[in-house]
């Protein structure tokens, strides 16, 4: 199967970098897959998980918030943060959830409301990826 | 007279001693903070340099593209986010920091207003103190700073800018070059500059959502990695003044210990000659 380049970025560390076969991701009009030879594209990715191929594998991923831009040389993905699925703190992302629902009841302000909503959204991205429900 | 001159130097060369063993211990606390915090930086670097390419691209494959953010109107406010250190003792770093964000402020002195937002406790005190306007604030995150917290001053930044609040942003941060040199330095965050018609591509690209919403999406993320960058790599420059203040500072304490050393080494053997001398002395008296 035709592959191509694919480099995933995050803050902290080069994540992937390296030839993948597909690429599945969640958009903010849906999930889309990229192949070999993909037109040019740009969007947006809200948290989500990504599913990578490679050599006939799928490998799964937690992502939060970034950027996919397709173009002929490489496909990039620039994100807040990535962990492949055993690579999540499952404790952590729970409390996290936790917090952010403890937030949203406490209905502070629109600002920290949509901190709170963006966080959970985050952390519930991290469960799922984690327990395994996109494989 | 030379007993107690010699009790003296004993007393220095202890307290020599004990100083010397500080400034070792946070000579091995920075050099193993720096390790870490070159790391960070050096990806912080990666990351900015993707996320800039990919704003550029955006405004450079669409000719009909304009943003808010692009520079055109007039400057009467401007913001400069400082970056310093939240501790001391790490040599020039604090000084030159601020020192270059004093002069920048002091171009604009006339013809606009300022606004601060200090980051790090030396900015904070610094600015403070002499009555800026500090519209936010922000201690020990440089440390560990992850992109949340660049996010939400990148918020306060933007609805500061989309307000009118402010017409320009500036950041000042220490640039890391390399583990002997750190360079003060300011990069300008908005307004961008209008990319110029040479280097619009003829690409065709689907966006989605448009490039504009596309544009307003990656734009946070940008000012977010400018700040995360900025940080890191401050952060990266502070360990490293840190570690080399700390070095030369041990280094001066041993030479001082040893001149101090050979000083009570004179003085004992002064003592015992002056003794030997007024025992023979005393000696010969009674002959």
């Amino acid at each position: 199967m035709a592959s191509f380049r694919l480099q995933i970025i995050t803050p902290d560390r080069i994540f992937y970098d390296d030839e993948a076969e597909r690429l599945i991701v969640r958009t903010t009009d849906g999930e889309m897959g990229v192949l070999a030879r993909h037109e040019n594209f740009a969007g947006a990715l809200p948290s989500g998980p990504i599913k990578i191929m490679k050599d006939g594998q799928y490998r799964v991923a937690a992502l939060s918030g970034g950027v996919l831009k397709v173009s002929a040389e490489k496909t990039t993905i620039i994100a807040d943060a990535v962990e492949w699925a055993d690579e999540i703190d499952i404790e952590w992302a729970n409390r996290s959830a936790e917090e952010a629902r403890e937030k949203m009841k406490q209905k502070e302000s629109d600002k920290e409301m949509r901190y709170a909503e963006l966080k959970l959204k985050r952390a519930l991205n991290r469960i799922n990826v984690h327990s395994g429900n996109y494989k | 007279m030379a007993s107690a001159n010699m009790k003296d130097i004993k007393r220095r060369i202890k307290s020599v001693k004990s100083t010397m063993q500080i400034t070792k211990a946070m000579e091995l606390v920075a050099s193993s903070k720096f390790r870490k915090a070159k790391e960070k930086a050096e990806s912080a670097k990666l990351f900015f340099d993707a996320l800039y390419d990919t704003m550029w691209e955006i405004t450079a494959e669409n000719s009909t593209f304009d943003s808010l953010y692009f520079s055109g109107r007039e400057v009467k406010t401007v913001m400069f986010v400082v970056i310093a250190g939240d501790r001391g003792l790490a040599g020039g770093y604090n000084a030159n920091v601020l020192k270059l964000a004093q002069r920048k402020i002091n171009e604009l002195k006339g013809s606009c207003d300022v606004v601060i937002i200090p980051i790090g406790k030396k900015a904070v005190e610094y600015f403070t103190k002499r009555g800026y306007r500090v519209v936010a604030r922000y201690e020990n995150i440089a440390e560990n700073i992850r992109m949340n917290s660049a996010r939400e001053i990148a918020d306060k930044i933007m609805a500061a800018f989309r307000n009118g609040n402010t017409d320009r942003v500036e950041v000042i941060y220490t640039d890391y070059v390399s583990p002997l040199s750190q360079e003060a330095k300011s990069r300008s965050v908005i307004p961008l500059e209008k990319p110029s018609a040479e280097i619009k591509k003829n690409v065709q690209t689907t966006y989605e959502p448009s490039p504009e919403q596309l544009f307003d999406i990656i734009m946070p993320q940008y000012i977010a990695g400018v700040i995360y960058g900025s940080v890191s790599d401050s952060f990266a420059s502070e360990q490293a003044a840190r570690r080399t203040a700390m070095e030369n500072a041990s280094d001066n304490a041993e030479e001082m210990i040893g001149d101090l050393s050979l000083l009570y080494n004179r003085a004992r053997q002064a003592t015992i000659t002056q003794e030997i001398t007024e025992i023979v002395s005393g000696a010969s008296s009674q002959e």
